[in-house]
C-alpha cells in the first residue's frame, strides 16, 4: 500500500517534471541555451488560466487556450530579450538574464495577480478515482497527466525525426552556419523553440494548477527539479527526458514513504550526482562524436 | 633580450599601491561608519572573496558552479559549531575553510567528466544536498532554526564585533586578490586556461586535467569556505535558509557582472551585487522587481562584465587619442638547436586495432619508427591515419594491440602519461591555447606537466628563453606576446610544432602539418622536419602532400581501409603496385578528368561582384573585388592562403555581413545585404570550407536537409546524389560525424546540390583530401556542367582547378591581380607570384 | 603598461562611484517618528507581510489623525523586504536602525528572521515588536535588558493548547504530526513533543512535507498505517490545504487540530469542502460580534484598501489584528517614555496601564519578564464555516 501510493503519486509528479524538462530539451537542442526560469513559465500558464476562467469567467477551453497562447508569446519574449542579445555575442550571460527575467515575471504576477494563493477547481480533481469501488487515492487528473506527458514526448520525438522542420531544428543545433546555408532560417527556428518550450511549461502549469495552489512563486522549485530531470535524461533526447522525469518522481515518492520527506531532496539530488558521475551525458544521453 | 611575459615592475608597484589605498580607505570607513555601513562593506568583502575564488573556476578553467553556497555554508557552520564548542575563531576559521576545500576536491570528481549544463546541475544538486543535510542534522546544526549567538573575534583594542570581522574580511579579500593575480600569471593558472581552451591539447603536453580541475574547484571552495567562516560571526547566526540556491546565483553573478578572468572583476561585481539591493531597499516590495530589471539592464549594457565595458571604453579612448601600446620586439636569437643532444627512443606499434560501431577503423597495424628518421604514414582519405595517430597519442584507446616508446609499453595509457613518456604531437586543426600568448603556449609545454608551487610561476617563466629560442628555431617571426587566437594559419602550425618540441620529446607526431600552407612555407616546413630528425628525434608524419612526404621521409607506411598495405623507403613505395593501385598518382588521377572545355559563347551574367570591401577587424580583408560569373561557366578563384578567398565566399553566401562597400548581384537582383538563408532560396549555395556536416545526423538526413528549400521531388534527387557519390550509399545510415574527411566533403557537396542551385560556390573542396579522392570529386564537379550548374571554385590546387575551369581570377592581398581564361591564367606569371610571393 | 594597469583598475573606480551613491543619503528631518517593519514582502509569505502592513497602517493613521505623538510628531511606516531570509532580514534591520533610526522595529512572519534580529535590537537598544512570528525564543531571549516584545501567539503555549483541545474535543490518544518542513514546523515539533511528554504521551508518527509539495499522500499513508487518531497540523494556508486535499483523496476522515496557518488565506477555496473540518487556533476573528474597535478597524480597512470588499477579504486576520494592537501599544510606550530613546521606550512598555484594543482590553500587558501581551486564555479555537472563520461552537 505504501509503495503503491509512492508509485502512483511519483508517476504523476514525475510526468509533470518530464513535461517541463521537455521544454528545456527543445530549446537546448536548437540553440544550446535554456530558459533557466522555466518555473516562471509554468506559473504563468497556471495563473493566466485562473485569471481567465475564474476572475474573468471565460469558458474553460477559451481560457486555457488564451493562457497557453500567451505562454508561447512569453517564450518569444524570453528569447528576444534575455537570450538572443547574449547568445548572439557568444556570451553565457543568457543564463543570468533568464533568471533575471524570471524574477521580473514572478514579481509582476505578484503585483497583478495578488500575493494570495488561489485554487483553480477542475472537474478532474473533485473526487478521487475509483476502479471497481476501490479508491486509488488519486484524482483522475493525476492519472491523465502521465498520459499527456508521454503523448507530448512522443509527439516531439516524431516532430524531430520525421518532419522537415524537426530535422531543421536539429541541424541548427549542430551547426548553425551550415544550417543557414541549407536555407534554414535560424532566428525563427530558435524563437519557435522557445515558444514551444514555454508552451510546454504552460501546459504543465495548467495541468498541475488544480492540484496545487496557484500563486506567483509556485514554479520555482518545480523548475529546478525539472532542470535536474532534463539533465538526468540527457538533454538531447525527448524519451530520455520523459523517462528521467518518471524515474525522478517515483524516486521522490519512494524516498518519502520509506525515509520521510526530509531526506527526499538529499537522496534524489545525490542520485543525480551519482548518475552524472557514472554517465556524464545523462542516463539516456549519447556522447557526442569526438574528433580531432 | 627583453623579458616579454613578465609585467613591468612599475605596474606591480602601482597595483600594490592601489590595493593598499583601497584597503586603507575601507578600514578607515569601517572604524568610523555606523554599524549598517560596516555590515554592507563587510558583506561586499565576503562576496568579493567568494567571487575571486570562483573566478579561478569560471575565469580560468571556464567551468561554472551554482553550488558554491554549499561551501559557504560549510565554512559558516564549522565556525558556528566549533565556536559553540568553545574553540577559538582563529582555529575554527581555517578548519572550516579546509573542510570546504576537501569537499570541493571531492565534488570535482563527478564534476570532472561533465560540461556545461551537466556541470551546472551537479553543482546545483550539491548545494541542495548541503542545505538539506544541515536541516536534517539537527543535533549538530540546530536544524531549521540554525545556530544563534555566534561570537565574533576581536582584533585587540582596534575593533570588536562586526568591525573586527569587516577588517578581517578586507584582509582576506585582499590576500585572495593577490593570490589570484599570482595564480593567473603562474604555471597553474596558465595550465587552467590551457585546459579551458583545449583539453585534448592540454593532456598531450602532459597536463593532468583531473588534478588541475580539482585544484580549481578546491581553491574556489577554499575561498567560499573562508568567506562563509567570516559570515557566521558577522551576522551572529547561521540558518539553512540563508544558504539557498539564490545565493549561489548571486555568487556567479559577482563574477559575471564584474568580468570573468579579470583579477579585479569579482571585486567590481561584489560591489555592484552588494550595493544594488541596498540602494533599492526603500522600494519595499517592488525591490525584487527592480533588481531583476536592473540586472537585465546591466547584462545588456555590459555583457562581458564591467571590466570588459571599461576596457572597451579605454580602447576607444586610446584610439581617439592615437595611442597604441608598444609591440614587443621580435627576439633576435639565432636559429640554433634548442633540443639537447641525447639518445632518443623510437616508437614501435604492434598489432594496433580499433573499431567504431562495428567499423574497423584501424586493424592490426604494426610498424616501427626509428629515432633520427622521418617515418610517414600515408594513405587515401579514410584509411585510418589520424585514427592511428590518436591511438598513439592516447586520445583513443585501442581495442587491441599495443605500442612501445623505447622499452616502455604504453598501449591504452592516457594521453597525459604518454606525453610525459616522451611523445608530443600536433593537430590537423590547430589546437593552440587561444587565450594564451604564443610564448606562453610554448613555455607551458616546457613544464611537461610539472607545475610546481600553486601560486608560483617559476616552472613556466624559467622556460622563457627556451621557448623564444624554439619559436625562432621553428621560424616564427611574429610577436611572441600576441594572443595565439589571433595568429595566421601558417603561424599556428609553426607555434604548434614549437609547443610540441618544448616537451623535449623523443617522438614527434605531426598530423597534416602542411595542409593549407603555401609552397614556400611547405619547403620551410620540410627543412624544419628534416632538421628535427637529424637532431635525433623520431618524427612521425601524416601528410597528403606527396612532394613533401617523398622528399623528407626515411620510411613510409601505407594504410588503406585501416590496414597496412605497404612499408618501406620512398623509392620502394613509389614502385609498389599495391600502393599505386589503391592510392598513388596525382598524374593518374588528374588524367582521368575529361576536360571538355569549349570556347565559351558570351552568355548572360549570373553573378556580379563590384567594388566589394569586407573584413573582420580594422583593415578590410577584401579591398575592392570585381568579379563576373556568367551562366553555365566554371570560374576558379586562385590565391595563396590569407588572400581573402574564403572571406569572399562567406560574403557571397551571406554568412559574412556586412559588406563595407560595393555590391553583389545575382541575376541582376541586389543580394549584398541578404542573409544566407534567403540567398539559398535564390539559387546560390555554398559548400563551405572544412565540410561542416551535421555530425549527429545520419548521412541520409544530411542530404535531405540540403533539400530544405526545395522539398519537392526530394527522393529522386537523393538517389541521384547517391549515384554521383557511391561511397555515401554505403554509409547512408551512419552518423555523418564518423565519416572520413573525404566522405564528409562529398556529403557537403551532395548536400549543397540538393538545394537545386543554379550557382554552386565551392570553398576548398580538395583541402586535406587524398589525390584519388580529389580526382573523383573533380570528375563529379565536371559533370555538373551537364546539369547547367554554374560553379565558382576556390581551391589551393591551382593546377587542378584550372583544369576544369573556363576562366579564373587571381586574388592577392584582397585585390584581383589577374583574370582571364584558364589557359591564360595558367601561363600568367601573376599566378606563380600570388602563390610563391616575390 | 601603464594603460594595462588602468584597464585592470577601471572597474574598481567605476565601482567606487556606484558605492559612493550608497552613502549619499539626504539629511533626515527629525520630525516624524519612524516605525520600521522587516517582513517578507515578496515570495511565499508576501501575503502575511501585506496583512501586517495593513494593520500597522490603520493604527498609524488613527494615531496621526489624533495629532501624532510627543507633541505632534507624526508616525511614519518604513518597510523593508526580508524575502523570508534571516541574512536579508538582519541587513534590513541594521539599515532601519542605523540609517532610518526607527523608534520601534516590527518583525514579520518568519521566526528565524526575528530570532536573528533579536540579538541586534538588544545590542543596539531598539525596541522590537513581534506581530506574528510565534517562536518562543523571540521574547524569551538572553538579552539583558530584553528589547523584544510581542502581540501574537507563542508556539509553546499554542502547542499545549492544541493537545488539550485534541484530548477534550476528539478524545484523542494516538496523535500524529504533519508538519511543514520549515523552521516554524520544527519549532512546533519541539513544542508538541514537550507538551505530549508532559502528559506522558508521544506521537505515533511525525511527518514533514515541503511547502510546495503537490502530494502529501505518502506521508499521510504512513501516519494512517501507524494508527493516528488525530493529526496535529502545522503549515501555512497553502501547504495546509494540500494536506486536507490529500486526506480527501485517500478517503481518510481524521480530526485535524491545527496551528493558525489555515486562517492565512482562502482556505476553503484551496482545501475544498473538507477544509471546514480543520480546527485551528486564532488570536482574533473579524467575523461574528465585533467590539466598537473591531467595527472601526473593519470600516477603516474597507475605506483604505479597495481590494477589501468585506470581512472575508481581511486575510490573514491575525496579522492585521496583531499588528494593529502592536502599533497602538508601541505608541503608548513611546508616549509613556516621552522620547524615542530606545531604552526609555522599552521601559515605556512596562508603564502601559490599560489599552482597549482590538483583540482584547490589555491591562498592564508587559512587565519585566512578561514580554508577550497575549496569553493562553486569549486564544480562540475556530473553524471555517463556508468562507468565514468562526469560533468553534462549544
Amino acid at each position: 500500500m505504501l509503495l503503491m501510493s509512492a508509485l502512483v503519486s511519483g508517476l504523476g509528479l514525475g510526468s509533470m517534471y518530464g513535461l517541463m524538462a521537455l521544454g528545456f530539451y527543445v530549446t537546448y537542442a536548437v540553440s544550446g541555451t535554456v530558459n533557466f526560469a522555466q518555473g516562471s513559465s509554468m506559473m504563468l500558464g497556471a495563473v493566466l488560466t485562473f485569471a481567465f476562467t475564474r476572475t474573468l469567467g471565460w469558458p474553460a477551453p477559451v481560457g486555457i487556450f488564451c493562457a497557453l497562447a500567451i505562454c508561447a508569446l512569453y517564450g518569444l519574449v524570453v528569447e528576444f530579450i534575455a537570450v538572443r542579445p547574449f547568445a548572439s555575442r557568444g556570451s553565457d550571460s543568457w543564463l543570468m538574464a533568464t533568471v533575471a527575467l524570471g524574477i521580473v515575471l514572478d514579481n509582476l504576477v505578484m503585483f497583478t495577480f495578488g500575493k494570495e494563493p488561489r485554487n483553480l477547481p477542475s472537474p478532474l480533481a473533485q473526487a478521487p478515482l475509483e476502479i471497481a469501488g476501490v479508491n486509488l487515492g488519486i484524482y483522475p487528473l493525476q492519472a491523465l497527466i502521465p498520459v499527456v506527458g508521454i503523448a507530448l514526448a512522443g509527439g516531439l520525438y516524431l516532430l524531430s525525426v520525421r518532419t522537415r522542420w524537426g530535422k531543421a531544428m536539429l541541424a541548427v543545433a549542430q551547426n548553425s552556419a551550415a544550417a543557414r546555408l541549407m536555407g534554414i532560417p535560424i532566428r525563427p527556428t530558435v524563437s519557435f523553440a522557445f515558444a514551444l518550450s514555454t508552451l510546454l511549461a504552460g501546459i504543465a502549469g495548467v495541468l498541475i494548477a488544480p492540484l496545487v495552489n496557484v500563486n506567483s512563486d509556485m514554479g520555482t522549485l518545480f523548475g529546478l527539479k525539472a532542470f535536474a530531470v532534463a539533465i538526468l535524461g540527457g538533454i538531447g533526447n525527448p524519451w530520455g527526458v520523459m523517462l528521467a522525469g518518471l524515474f525522478f518522481g517515483v524516486s521522490e515518492g519512494i524516498v518519502t514513504v520509506t525515509l520521510g520527506s526530509g531526506y527526499t531532496q538529499i537522496i534524489t539530488f545525490s542520485l543525480v550526482i551519482l548518475a552524472l558521475a557514472l554517465r556524464p551525458n545523462g542516463i539516456f544521453g549519447r556522447a557526442e562524436v569526438k574528433k580531432l | 633580450m627583453r623579458p616579454i611575459a613578465r609585467k613591468s615592475s612599475f605596474e606591480g608597484l602601482a597595483r600594490a599601491a592601489a590595493l593598499l589605498l583601497v584597503l586603507g580607505i575601507c578600514s578607515a570607513l569601517t572604524l568610523h561608519l555606523n554599524g549598517y555601513y560596516v555590515f554592507v562593506l563587510a558583506n561586499i568583502a565576503l562576496l568579493a572573496l567568494v567571487g575571486i575564488g570562483m573566478n579561478a573556476l569560471i575565469g580560468l578553467t571556464g567551468q561554472i558552479s551554482f553550488g558554491h553556497v554549499g561551501f559557504y555554508a560549510v565554512g559558516a557552520y564549522t565556525v558556528a559549531i566549533l565556536g559553540k564548542a568553545g574553540l577559538s575563531f582563529w582555529l575554527a576559521w581555517p578548519i572550516g575553510a579546509l573542510i570546504a576545500t576537501a569537499l570541493g576536491a571531492l565534488l570535482a570528481l563527478p564534476a570532472l567528466r561533465v560540461k556545461g549544463p551537466y556541470l551546472a546541475m551537479i553543482t546545483i544538486a550539491f548545494g541542495f544536498i548541503v542545505e538539506h543535510a544541515i536541516v536534517e542534522s539537527r543535533g549538530l546544526t540546530g536544524g531549521q532554526n540554525g545556530i544563534m549567538g555566534i561570537v565574533s573575534p576581536t582584533l585587540g583594542a582596534l575593533a570588536r564585533g562586526e568591525r573586527a570581522v569587516a577588517l578581517i574580511a578586507f584582509g582576506a579579500a585582499a590576500l585572495a586578490y593577490i593570490a589570484y593575480s599570482l595564480l593567473a600569471r603562474g604555471a597553474w593558472g596558465t595550465a587552467m586556461r590551457a585546459l579551458r581552451d583545449s583539453e585534448a591539447a592540454a593532456e598531450s603536453i602532459g597536463l593532468n586535467p583531473l588534478v588541475i580541475k580539482t585544484m580549481a574547484f578546491a581553491l574556489s571552495a577554499f575561498c567560499a569556505g573562508a568567506a562563509g567562516g567570516l559570515f557566521a560571526p558577522l551576522s551572529g547566526f547561521v540558518t539553512p535558509h540563508t544558504f539557498g540556491f539564490s545565493q549561489s546565483i548571486l555568487f556567479v553573478l559577482v563574477v559575471m557582472i564584474g568580468g570573468a578572468g579579470a583579477p579585479s572583476g569579482p571585486i567590481v561585481g561584489a560591489i555592484i551585487v552588494g550595493v544594488m539591493p541596498e540602494l533599492l531597499s526603500s522600494l519595499e516590495d517592488f525591490r525584487l522587481l527592480f533588481f531583476g530589471a536592473l540586472l537585465l539592464l546591466v547584462l545588456w549594457v555590459a555583457p562581458g562584465g564591467m571590466i570588459g565595458l571599461g576596457s572597451a571604453f579605454l580602447r576607444a579612448l586610446r584610439g581617439k587619442l592615437g595611442l597604441t601600446s608598444a609591440q614587443a620586439t621580435i627576439p633576435t636569437t639565432t636559429a640554433q638547436a634548442h633540443l639537447p643532444r641525447r639518445a632518443r627512443a623510437g616508437l614501435e606499434a604492434s598489432a594496433l586495432s580499433i573499431q567504431f560501431g562495428g567499423v574497423h577503423a584501424v586493424s592490426d597495424l604494426s610498424f616501427a619508427a626509428a629515432p633520427g628518421a622521418v617515418t610517414s604514414l600515408i594513405g587515401p582519405n579514410g584509411a585510418g591515419k589520424t585514427t592511428a595517430l590518436n591511438m598513439l597519442s592516447g586520445f583513443y584507446r585501442p581495442s587491441s594491440g599495443t605500442f612501445f616508446i623505447g622499452k616502455k609499453e604504453l598501449g591504452g595509457a592516457p594521453a597525459m602519461r604518454i606525453a610525459r613518456a616522451g611523445l608530443a604531437r600536433t593537430y590537423q586543426t590547430s589546437q593552440l591555447f587561444g587565450s594564451l600568448s604564443v610564448v606562453e603556449n610554448v613555455m607551458l609545454a616546457a613544464a611537461r606537466g610539472r607545475l610546481g608551487m600553486i601560486l608560483g610561476s617559476h616552472k613556466i617563466r624559467s622556460a622563457e628563453t627556451l621557448a623564444l629560442g624554439l619559436l625562432a628555431y621553428c621560424g616564427y617571426a611574429g610577436d611572441p606576446a600576441s594572443p595565439s587566437a589571433d595568429l595566421a594559419h601558417v603561424d599556428r602550425r609553426i607555434v604548434e610544432i614549437a609547443r610540441a618540441l618544448a616537451l623535449d620529446p623523443d617522438i614527434l607526431l605531426l598530423d597534416e602539418p602542411a595542409a593549407g600552407l603555401s609552397t614556400q612555407d611547405k619547403e620551410k616546413l620540410a627543412l624544419l622536419l628534416r632538421r628535427l630528425a637529424d637532431a635525433g628525434l623520431t618524427v612521425i608524419l601524416v601528410e597528403h602532400d606527396m612532394t613533401l612526404v617523398m622528399g623528407i621521409s626515411d620510411a613510409i607506411v601505407v594504410l588503406d581501409a585501416g590496414k597496412r598495405i605497404a612499408m618501406g623507403a620512398p623509392a620502394e613505395i613509389q614502385l609498389d603496385p599495391a600502393v599505386r593501385k589503391a592510392y598513388l598518382g596525382e598524374s593518374e588521377a588528374a588524367g582521368t578528368i575529361s576536360v571538355r572545355r569549349k570556347p565559351s559563347p558570351p552568355s548572360q551574367e549570373i553573378l556580379g561582384i563590384s567594388g566589394v570591401f569586407a573584413g573582420y577587424g580594422a583593415a578590410p580583408v577584401l579591398q575592392g573585388i570585381d568579379i563576373q560569373v556568367r551562366r553555365n561557366e566554371v570560374v576558379a578563384l586562385l590565391g595563396a592562403n590569407g588572400a581573402g578567398k574564403s572571406t569572399l565566399m562567406r560574403l557571397l553566401s551571406g554568412l559574412h555581413r556586412p559588406a563595407l562597400a560595393g555590391g553583389i548581384t545575382l541575376d541582376g537582383a541586389d543580394i549584398t545585404n541578404l542573409p544566407a538563408e534567403k540567398i539559398v532560396r535564390l539559387g546560390m549555395v555554398l559548400s563551405p570550407e572544412g565540410r561542416q556536416v551535421f555530425p549527429e545526423l545520419s548521412v541520409l538526413d544530411n542530404i535531405r536537409l540540403g533539400a530544405f528549400t526545395h522539398p519537392e521531388g526530394m527522393d529522386a534527387r537523393v538517389d541521384d546524389m547517391l549515384t554521383r557519390f557511391p561511397r555515401l550509399r554505403e554509409r547512408l545510415h551512419q552518423r555523418a560525424g564518423l565519416l572520413s574527411g573525404g566522405e564528409q566533403q562529398m556529403l557537403a557537396v551532395a548536400r549543397a546540390l540538393m538545394s537545386k542551385p543554379r550557382i554552386l560556390l565551392l570553398d576548398e573542396p580538395s583541402l586535406g583530401l587524398a589525390p584519388k579522392i580529389v580526382a573523383d570529386l573533380f570528375a563529379a564537379l565536371e559533370r555538373l556542367r551537364e546539369d547547367e550548374i554554374t560553379v565558382l571554385l576556390v581551391d589551393q590546387m591551382a593546377g587542378l582547378a584550372l583544369k576544369i575551369a573556363d576562366r579564373a581570377y587571381v586574388i592577392e592581398g584582397g585585390c584581383i591581380i589577374a583574370s582571364g581564361t584558364a589557359d591564360e591564367i595558367a601561363g600568367d606569371p601573376a599566378l606563380a607570384r600570388a602563390y610563391l610571393g616575390g | 603598461m601603464a594603460l594595462a594597469f588602468t584597464r585592470r583598475h577601471i572597474g574598481a573606480l567605476l565601482a567606487s562611484t556606484v558605492f559612493a551613491g550608497a552613502f549619499v543619503t539626504p539629511a533626515l528631518a527629525a520630525d516624524p517618528i519612524k516605525i520600521g517593519l522587516v517582513t517578507a514582502l515578496s515570495g511565499q509569505s508576501a501575503l502575511a507581510g501585506e496583512a501586517i502592513s495593513r494593520g500597522m497602517t490603520i493604527a498609524i493613521d488613527e494615531i496621526n489623525a489624533k495629532g501624532g505623538l510627543l507633541g505632534g510628531r507624526k508616525l511614519e511606516l518604513v518597510r523593508r523586504d526580508d524575502e523570508g531570509n534571516p541574512a536579508k532580514g538582519v541587513t534590513a534591520a541594521r539599515e532601519l536602525i542605523f540609517r532610518e533610526q526607527v523608534a520601534v522595529l516590527f518583525g514579520g512572519l518568519d521566526t528565524p528572521v526575528s530570532m536573528a534580529i533579536v540579538p541586534l535590537v538588544n545590542a543596539e537598544k531598539t525596541p522590537f515588536m513581534g506581530p506574528w512570528a510565534a517562536g518562543t525564543g523571540i521574547t524569551k531571549n538572553d538579552g539583558k535588558p530584553n528589547f523584544a516584545f510581542r502581540v501574537s501567539a507563542v508556539d509553546e503555549i499554542v502547542n499545549v493548547g492544541m493537545l488539550d483541545y485534541a484530548q477534550a474535543t476528539f478524545k484523542a490518544t494516538k496523535p500524529g504530526m504533519i508538519l511543514v518542513n520549515n523552521p516554524w514546523g520544527e519549532s512546533n515539533e519541539i513544542g508538541l513533543k514537550a507538551a505530549l511528554a508532559a502528559k506522558g504521551m508521544s506521537a505515533v508518527g511525525i511527518e514533514k512535507f515541503e511547502g510546495n509539495d503537490v502530494d502529501v499522500v505518502p506521508q499521510l499513508t504512513r501516519l494512517r498505517s501507524s494508527g493516528a487518531d488525530v493529526l496535529f497540523m502545522v503549515g501555512n494556508v497553502g501547504p495546509s490545504a494540500q494536506v486536507v486535499k490529500s486526506l480527501d483523496r485517500m478517503g481518510w476522515k481524521v480530526p485535524i487540530v491545527s496551528h493558525w496557518g489555515p486562517a492565512g488565506g482562502r482556505f476553503t477555496e484551496l482545501a475544498g469542502p473538507n477544509g471546514k473540518d480543520v480546527h485551528f487556533v486564532q488570536t482574533y476573528s473579524f467575523f461574528g460580534n465585533q467590539s466598537e474597535t473591531g467595527k472601526r478597524v473593519i470600516a477603516s480597512l474597507m475605506a483604505k484598501y479597495p481590494s477589501i470588499k468585506g470581512v472575508d477579504d481581511i486575510t490573514p486576520a491575525v496579522g492585521v489584528a496583531n499588528a494593529y494592537d502592536g502599533v497602538h501599544l508601541s505608541a503608548l510606550a513611546i508616549a509613556a517614555a516621552g522620547s524615542t530613546d530606545g531604552d526609555a521606550v522599552r521601559q515605556g512598555f512596562y508603564k502601559i496601564d490599560k489599552y482597549e484594543g482590538l483583540i482584547k482590553t490589555y491591562e498592564k500587558p508587559f512587565a519585566p519578564g512578561v514580554h508577550d501581551a497575549l496569553q493562553a486564555k486569549d486564544y480562540v479555537w475556530a473553524q471555517f464555516i463556508a468562507d468565514r472563520i468562526l469560533p468553534v461552537a462549544k
